[in-house]
């Protein structure tokens, strides 16, 4: 009969499938950094540390994500095709970015309209099997809101500019966005896919009071954890111990089985006497 | 001071910029836009880096491999249907419920997909219908063939590498339903002693095998 393994040289055997790689790592000296454009009618070019490295960035783009080393970055907004970031219409900002770890920064509008930005983490921990992770955040011009799934409120009363985020079931979600304490939409209903081990990020941005308010959308993938166990069996029927269990419990039953069945003959065989 | 602190980080940016222009993005939605350089007569400057951006706007749910129907051990004479699973409120696997049928971890790689393992588990017995086809994995021997029948009717073959019997508890889960490295295929049953009292078996026969 074959012997089980020890665990060691069992995960050895397995481990030749892949290299494992934990559930979204991306260094111990860089971080990933996305840039999201939220200022409505607002063309611009970004530079980082003085140099140009976004060019006529469009409203509604999402860049990234880049792979930067750990460290502080200067960021500015100028005008499209400025000589240089001598005149920023927004910034210069410091980015401080940690090793290991997501950010999204984002152009927006602040609640009353004006031109701002937020440097947001990301949450890349590993989610359940089955599970994917959305997060709202609120970067528009516009009140506190609620973020209705399915015509339900998920997120309540949440303000530019903050986040909320939940785990759920891995499938398709009909957003919207209400204001606080009301369920007609101000934008959407929309479907947003929540993948599976992904980070689905959903932003609302736009202008309430130029009536462009608009759902933008960024993933991060790599989430993923395996299932807590594989259960197989119920009956015994396949055990290679050979005495326990269900196989002993049915054993025994077919012996009750045989003598009953002998007393039965044995009563039978008297009542015919 | 200032521009002997930056020039290092600038450097790196446009190192890793490059880098970044070869590789898709994390975010989903179809291929890059390199930033169009701008062709005014002003002498405006053109970015050192080429970063990947995409329209944030919500795109439609990417469209899934074709799911397997059939998994084939020839030289076993399994050859069984297989159904989408996914995972119990108690975080295992999804099997079901009769032997005969095996499941296919859903969320993870199937076989049309580039990388990662394809995962199929059944039951190896059950105490309404009795033994499974599993109940021979054990006797699976490397270089033997499997093969999975997807829904568009693709037949994948694999070869056998191994069959390990491994204690339930430590089934090194985050490798077996691997999503990345060499298109494979995982098969996994129960076997070894059998538990009367907790109705289970110590250990998972897992069979791993590579596309042929």
């Amino acid at each position: 009969m074959r012997k089980t393994l020890t665990a060691g040289i069992a995960v050895g055997a397995v481990a030749a499938l892949a290299a494992f790689a934990p559930a979204y790592a991306i260094s111990d000296t860089t971080a990933d950094l996305s840039v999201l454009h939220g200022i409505p009618d607002t063309p611009v070019d970004v530079y980082v540390n003085g140099e140009l490295t976004l060019d006529d960035f469009q409203p509604g783009d999402l860049a990234g994500p880049l792979d930067l080393p750990a460290g502080d970055y200067v960021v500015a907004l100028t005008a499209p095709d400025a000589a240089d970031d001598s005149a920023p219409v927004l910034g210069p900002i410091t980015l401080t970015l940690e090793a290991n770890k997501s950010y999204t920064a984002v152009a927006h509008l602040d609640a009353d309209g004006a031109p701002t930005a937020k440097l947001f983490t990301n949450d890349i921990s590993a989610t359940d099997a089955g599970q994917g992770r959305l997060t709202v955040r609120h970067v528009a011009a516009a009140p506190a809101v609620d973020i209705l799934a399915g015509g339900q409120a998920v997120v309540s009363g949440l303000a530019n500019p903050d986040e909320a985020s939940l785990d759920l079931a891995a499938g398709t979600v009909s957003a919207a966005v209400a204001l606080a304490g009301t369920t007609d939409p101000v934008i959407g209903p929309a479907d947003v896919t929540v993948s599976e081990g992904a980070l689905t990020i959903v932003y609302a941005w736009g202008s309430a009071a130029d009536e462009n308010l608009a759902l933008a959308v960024q993933t991060v993938s790599g989430l993923h954890s395996g299932p807590d166990g594989v259960n197989t069996g119920e009956a015994g029927l396949a055990a290679e111990n050979g005495s326990t269990g269900w196989l002993f419990g049915a054993g025994a039953a077919l012996l009750l089985a045989v003598a009953a069945g002998s007393v039965l003959s044995v009563r039978a065989a008297n009542a015919r006497r | 001071m200032a521009m002997s602190r930056l020039l290092p980080a600038l450097v790196a940016v446009a190192m890793i910029g490059t880098l970044a222009a070869c590789t898709t993005p994390d975010a989903e939605g179809g291929i890059p836009n390199p930033p169009s350089a701008s062709a005014t007569a002003a002498p405006a400057p053109t970015p050192s880096v080429s970063v990947p951006v995409v329209r944030a706007t919500p795109t439609p749910p990417p469209v899934p491999s074709p799911e397997p129907t059939a998994l084939v051990l020839p030289d076993l004479g399994v050859d069984m249907p297989v159904d989408p699973v996914g995972v119990q409120a108690d975080g295992a696997m999804e099997i079901p419920t009769d032997p005969a049928v095996a499941g296919w971890y859903r969320f993870g790689p199937a076989p049309a997909d580039a990388a990662g393992a394809t995962v199929i588990a059944a039951h190896v017995d059950s105490r309404v219908y009795g033994l499974g086809p599993l109940a021979r994995l054990r006797d699976a021997q490397p270089g033997q063939q499997v093969s999975v029948t997807d829904a568009a009717g693709t037949t994948t073959t694999y070869v056998v590498e191994s069959v390990t019997y491994i204690p339930r508890a430590q089934l090194p889960v985050d490798e077996l339903f691997s999503r990345e490295g060499p298109r494979s295929l995982v098969v996994i049953t129960c076997g070894g002693s059998f538990d009367e009292r907790t109705r289970s078996y110590s250990d998972n026969v897992v069979l791993v095998a590579r596309e042929a």
